[in-house]
């Protein structure tokens, strides 16, 4: 008979068997984080009807469109701008839900702890936005077919209005809506502030460009919204203040949020 | 095998986790316990990395967490079965769960089956679940990946007495194989019916660790003691040294059962009820955690017969 008066307190030397042999245990793949991180965004009610309510909303508009603009702006070039409009509303909320839901629906314990490196989480997120992003433009230009086709079948495109007012503006509101995401890790307060930021901003700007003179020089420069107008123009090269403009606005409203928010979500505790 | 090694962790001037360090060994069931708020959640939270530690050491298996590769593969842990997204049925969340660890969809099935999830209750969505769903749904994706080792954050909570065998049962059996399994809870009974070891932590700080008998060993004995003729019992006692006080219908006697039942042998008197008095464990438990106890005097009220 063993005597164990005296009570077991932790100072034993650890036993080889208590010792986790890793050596046979490859880290997880970056790639299956993505494809992880992909079906999360697909596997809800919510994630799924989100996704299928912007095709759907962006083929009503498109429709719509084709049948209720003037004659001789129906071409391709007209209606994908409309269908990457629609889209371009949406798809950053698509993204913010993407980063939040982690911690609005606190599923980021599992994440955390399933891939403890988070940087890694982080980028396996980001590049799922990013091809469930690229799906969905493409599913919009499909869109922009079927608007082409019932608006007369007049099929001119400038590569300007494709790369810049379609392409480059669906990717800024990808990286906008995964910036606010990081940066408020709540759906509710993300998306709050994604729609007071793209439809409320431009707007206060706008008025008080109105009224102040000096505001109406700066607001290009520390205004992303407005800085963006240049995207959707149509004739050429934007010029180099223009350029500039984007740049500066789009440091102040993109670049900050982005590096701010990454940093906060590295560090959080998801509770 | 997990080390934890003088963790601390502070939250401005307040310490959540206060110098803590204990073992919790393959092949043995460790029970973390302490009232609400008492650091379990943050200890095992900075254990998977969840939180930082503000200094101190966490090592699972001999590594800190982050360096192990494909944890869940390793480590099965369930730190809160109510955190999962509304919106996915139990099924598609063992599913993310396997795919993420490169598990075949197969073993979804298996962990199902080991927790009593029925094929219609895994399609529906949690939301839909009670707590006792929740945690079973909990237990299974924590034993996905045939981890070695097990850090559960009160899974018993929700779960029915025949839930809670179970656990038991399922528990007891993976230690028997080596697995190193460490559960918290504030509810002492739960932990002293599994646990082979236990640690007591209140306020932060460790108060007390060891298996149930050298927690109690040294611990003052109490006895409930009546007999037909109280009174020469009461004198007999008395004499040989203790101080008996009436309780309820009897007496209280703060030694051992059988020094009493000596006393009433020498004073020839008859017993009619004779049974240990001290609350072990519970008393235990309470004193040393009296001062983070949120109820005004818990260890009075739990005392038999207190009332006299």
């Amino acid at each position: 008979m063993s005597t164990d008066t005296t009570g077991p307190t932790g100072t034993t030397a650890p036993t080889p068997a208590g010792v986790l042999d890793v050596s046979g245990t490859p880290a997880v793949p970056f790639t299956r984080l993505v494809s992880v991180e992909l079906r999360k965004a697909l596997d809800t009610r919510a994630g799924r009807w989100f996704t299928a309510s912007i095709v759907a909303l962006c083929l009503v508009v498109v429709v719509i469109y084709a049948f209720a603009a003037p004659e001789g702006a129906t071409d391709y070039g007209d209606v994908i701008g409309v269908s990457g409009a629609v889209l371009g509303y949406f798809l950053p909320v698509l993204l913010i839900l993407m980063v939040t839901s982690e911690w609005s629906q606190r599923t980021g314990l599992t994440t955390f702890t399933l891939e403890p490196h988070r940087g890694r989480v982080v980028g396996a997120k980001f590049v799922a936005g990013l091809i469930l992003g690229a799906a969905l433009i493409a599913v919009a230009a499909l869109v922009a077919v079927v608007g082409t086709l019932l608006g007369g079948g007049d099929w001119s495109l400038t590569a300007d209005i494709l790369v810049k007012g379609f392409l480059v503006a669906n990717l800024v509101g990808i990286l906008t809506g995964f910036a606010i995401g990081m940066l408020l890790m709540n759906s509710a307060a993300a998306i709050v502030t994604y729609f007071i930021y793209t439809l409320v901003l431009p707007i206060a700007v706008g008025i008080l460009s109105a009224f102040q003179e000096w505001f109406a020089d700066l607001a290009p420069w520390i205004e992303f919204n407005t800085a963006q107008g240049v995207l959707f123009q149509e004739e050429g090269a934007p010029s180099g203040e223009l350029v500039a403009q984007l740049l500066v606005s789009g440091t102040i409203w993109l670049v900050i949020p982005f590096v701010i928010g990454l940093l906060r979500l590295l560090r959080a505790e998801p509770k | 095998m997990i080390t934890v090694e003088h963790l601390t962790k502070k939250y401005g001037g307040f310490a959540a986790v206060d110098d803590v360090s204990f073992t919790a060994r393959p092949g043995r069931v460790t029970g973390f316990l302490g009232p609400n708020g008492a650091g379990k959640t943050t200890t095992m939270r900075i254990m998977v990395g969840l939180t930082p530690a503000t200094s101190g050491s966490v090592r699972v298996g001999g590594l800190p967490y982050a360096d192990i590769p494909n944890p869940g593969r390793h480590v099965g842990v369930l730190l809160d079965a109510s955190a999962q997204h509304a919106g996915r049925t139990g099924r598609e969340v063992l599913t993310i769960g396997a795919r993420t660890m490169g598990l075949p969809d197969s073993r979804v099935d298996e962990m199902l089956e080991l927790v009593s999830l029925s094929g219609t209750e895994s399609k529906r969505r949690v939301r839909n679940y009670s707590l006792g769903m929740r945690q079973r749904l909990g237990i299974a994706h924590a034993l996905l990946g045939d981890p070695s080792v097990l850090i559960l954050d009160e899974p018993a909570n929700g779960l029915d007495p025949a839930g809670i065998r179970w656990m038991r049962g399922l528990l007891g059996g993976y230690a028997d194989r080596g697995g190193t399994v460490l559960l918290s809870s504030h509810l002492l009974h739960e932990v002293e019916m599994i646990a082979d070891e236990m640690i007591l932590i209140g306020r932060g700080r460790i108060v007390a660790q060891g298996d149930k008998k050298s927690l109690l060993a040294g611990r003052a004995s109490a006895t409930l003691v009546s007999s037909e003729d109280d009174a020469a019992l009461g004198a007999a006692l008395a004499r040989a040294g203790y101080e008996p006080t009436p309780a309820g219908e009897g007496l209280r006697v703060p030694c051992a059962p059988a020094e009493v039942g000596r006393a009433a042998l020498q004073a020839g008197v008859v017993l009619t009820d004779l049974r240990s008095g001290s609350g072990g464990l519970e008393d235990l438990f309470l004193e040393l955690t009296e001062d983070t106890q949120r109820e005004g005097h818990p260890v009075a009220a739990t005392h038999q017969g207190a009332t006299a």
